[in-house]
């Protein structure tokens, strides 16, 4: 169970151990069954400052603030010259004296959030930062697979990741929660979007999805984005196709039981194809519903410590 | 000047020479070493438990001067280069504007009188502006007083260019120093690719990105058979590139920094700009044979990149920061804490000797009738402390750490510029030391 809790920013899962990573799911599930809880942040001043378009992201952020009372301010992308001219401590110390408690980033670089963690006094949440973290997508995505198999029941589920892995904060934060929860990664993906330096204990790589589909619980697509191909990362998207999309003929070869899974925006006919969103195993949707409720989570376990009635059950 | 060195441990390679013995010098020359030398009327230091060598010149610094003198100025890098024990420094020319005149060459020099400590040789750029599409004028910028020719900070990327320099300065005194990173390979990298960029999602320059320039860079010299280089090499593919280059006889030399055989590439963890540097901290394998490459005479020389820039410019986001770290103050110590067994003679020969070689310039040797610059140092364990640098940089990566060797004197022409860190200046006509 967790204990003296110490976490003062949320950066990436390795900043929780595994108790409090199952606190945060738990604690999730009971708000999401609970009428908005607007006194948990009363008086707390939080600035979404996002560095990068966000949709998903930045919506849920807003809608789970107001369901837990905070005052919130948004400022605008591009609107800020931090990092290039003024120093992240200079930022910090600016939005600390403006009693701001919790600062939302997101930013293109990564590792922003931790230097903006290391000069403010408050809490940090990591919206995803360059292509290291994204820790509450990971968190929703834990809460749609214990949704999906039950509490406790993440530990031995064989989990694929497929794409992207070198440039996705989606992948990176997943594959550090599915370990703490004790879930077999397996990454899929060529070699220039997945060195082999991504092998490590608890996480194997393959080279093709064929090779994984006959014996997953779970499929994580990832986006693809179409600058890889400008930039030589990949020859193009017919060739991706050939070893990576998943298609109609591939579903077939998944087990019954199996979901699919995609952080979004996903791109019909490069990594799926329209059959995948048509499949009984698809659960984008269900990702985004544990946005909310994970946030709310997050945002009153960084602010008020863990809940006893949650302590008691755990 | 006259001073009686007495009672050290005389270490110096171009003699093959370490013994107990004193050192006299007259006006500003070595002129008696032997053993219980009788003092005369002349200045006497005592040198008992200290090693006395030839005096350290750093072959890679970056002065700022002219240009962003807010990082550093002339006058305070040799400042630093005493306080550090280096007698002399050459100075990159990645000024504003880049050194590739007679005229700026004539003011570093000048600016470098004034200032008035460590002797400073100015190298020239190898093309106009560090640009990498005309050639410098070679044998103006020779006759001014470079003593090299390096675009360093940047690759020269067009190999016609480079060689059609090399061919054309193949008789101007002074080598091709080559900083080797290709910059496609680079891209926008901030740090080495390795398992901790991947873990934490950085750009990354692959190791390759150093060794095809430095290849393609041997290949040139070797076919033009022009002196080059390598500047602050840091892969041990590289080492074996110059295994290779050695083994056909190419002209070539190369130096190693005090941070590439200490640090790694882990010290991105905190997404720390103080560790962003150019070529990247590596791996481990990396630096274990950097060390075993020092010890066997693969690597030439000791270099210490000193780079300083102002805090504010390291506080930015990792990709904005400045590269490089200040080094002048903490190499003697660096070097120390990474090859604490490597014999003296090889650390003065590294320091000192080759440099000189190398640069064709004086010193380097304490041979009777010799220029008498001498840095005396000593196991005295000290603990780094950034703000009490001479140098205006205080971005080093070991700020804080304790090493166990120091410079306790540094001496050049016979005049004590440096006693126990107190740099001497000579408008106070060296008596009055500046305490830091």
């Amino acid at each position: 169970m967790p204990q003296n809790h110490n976490v003062r920013s949320l950066l990436d899962l390795d900043d929780l151990t595994k108790d409090e990573t199952q606190y945060l799911l738990d604690r999730a599930h009971d708000l999401a069954s609970l009428p908005a809880q607007r006194d948990l942040l009363r008086d707390v001043c939080v600035v979404n400052l996002f560095f990068e378009p966000s949709t998903r992201t930045y919506t849920s952020f807003v809608i789970a603030q107001a369901r837990v009372g905070a005052d919130v301010v948004g400022l605008p992308p591009g609107s800020s010259s931090i990092g290039k001219g003024e120093t992240i401590s200079d930022t910090a110390i600016t939005l600390a004296a403006m009693g701001v408690r919790v600062i939302v980033t997101r930013h293109p670089e990564s590792g922003f959030p931790y230097r903006l963690a290391n000069a403010f006094t408050g809490h940090v949440i990591n919206a995803g930062d360059g292509s290291h973290a994204h820790p509450t997508q990971a968190l929703l995505d834990l809460a749609t697979l214990q949704a999906e198999f039950g509490r406790g029941k993440i530990a031995g589920l064989k989990v694929a990741l497929v794409g992207d892995i070198a440039h996705s904060r989606v992948a990176r934060s997943n594959i550090i929660g599915l370990r703490t929860l004790g879930a077999r990664v397996t990454l899929v993906g060529p070699p220039t979007l997945l060195p082999n330096v991504f092998e490590r204990e608890g996480v194997r790589i393959e080279r093709t999805l064929d090779a994984v589909l006959g014996d997953i619980d779970v499929l994580m697509l990832l986006r693809i984005q179409r600058e890889r191909i400008a930039a030589a990362v990949m020859p193009g998207l017919d060739d991706y196709a050939r070893n990576y999309r998943l298609d109609e003929k591939r579903l077939r070869m998944l087990a019954p039981h199996a979901i699919i899974m995609h952080p979004g925006p996903y791109n019909r006919g490069v990594e799926l194809t329209e059959d995948v969103l048509n499949h009984r195993g698809w659960r984008y949707a269900q990702q985004v519903s544990h946005g909310v409720p994970v946030r709310m989570a997050v945002l009153d376990f960084l602010v008020n410590g863990v809940r006893a009635a949650q302590v008691a059950r755990v | 000047m006259n001073l009686l060195i007495a009672g050290g441990r005389v270490v110096d390679p171009s003699q093959n020479l370490d013994a107990l013995i004193d050192v006299r010098i007259e006006n500003g020359v070595v002129v008696e070493i032997g053993e219980h030398l009788q003092a005369c009327d002349e200045e006497r230091f005592d040198a008992a438990g200290a090693v006395v060598a030839p005096g350290f010149i750093d072959m890679h610094a970056h002065l700022r001067e002219p240009g962003p003198t807010h990082k550093e100025t002339i006058a305070t890098g040799v400042a630093a280069a005493v306080a550090g024990g280096f007698t002399a420094l050459a100075c990159m020319p990645n000024t504003e504007p880049a050194l590739d005149t007679p005229a700026l060459i004539a003011e570093v020099k000048r600016l470098a009188e004034i200032a008035d400590l460590a002797r400073v040789y100015p190298i020239a750029a190898i093309t106009r502006g560090r640009a990498g599409q005309e050639l410098a004028p070679y044998w103006k910028l020779h006759d001014a007083g470079a003593v090299a020719f390096s675009d360093d900070g940047t690759t020269v990327e067009n190999p016609r260019v480079l060689r059609q320099g090399a061919i054309y300065a193949r008789d101007v005194p002074g080598v091709f120093i080559s900083h080797c990173e290709d910059g496609a390979l680079k891209g926008d990298a901030v740090m080495h690719e390795g398992a901790h960029s991947a873990y934490l999602g950085l750009c990354a320059s692959p190791g390759l990105a150093e060794h095809i320039i430095v290849a393609r860079d041997l290949l040139i010299a070797s076919d033009t058979r022009k002196p080059f280089h390598i500047a602050h090499l840091s892969s041990a593919m590289s080492l074996e590139l110059m295994r290779f280059a050695r083994a056909h006889d190419i002209p070539a030399t190369c130096e190693v920094t005090p941070h590439h055989l200490l640090l790694q590439d882990d010290r991105f963890t905190a997404f720390d700009a103080q560790a962003k540097v150019n070529p990247p901290l590596r791996e481990a394998a990396d630096i274990s044979a950097l060390r075993a490459a020092v010890r066997d005479g693969t690597i030439d020389a000791f270099a210490t990149d000193h780079a300083p820039h102002a805090a504010q410019e390291k506080a930015l986001l990792l990709s904005c920061a400045s590269v490089g770290f200040t080094g002048l103050e903490t190499a003697v110590g660096a070097y120390a804490a990474a090859l604490p067994d490597l014999p003296l003679s090889r650390f003065v020969a590294l320091l000192s000797t080759n440099p000189a070689r190398i640069l064709g310039v004086p010193g380097g040797t304490l041979r009777i009738g010799s220029i008498a610059d001498v840095t005396i140092f000593a196991q005295r364990p000290w603990r780094v402390d950034a703000s009490r640098f001479h140098s205006l940089g205080k971005n080093t990566p070991f700020d804080g750490a304790t090493f166990e060797r120091r410079a306790i004197a540094t001496i050049i022409a016979g005049r004590i510029v440096m006693r126990d860190g107190d740099v001497c200046t000579t408008s106070t006509g060296g008596e009055v030391c500046r305490r830091r």
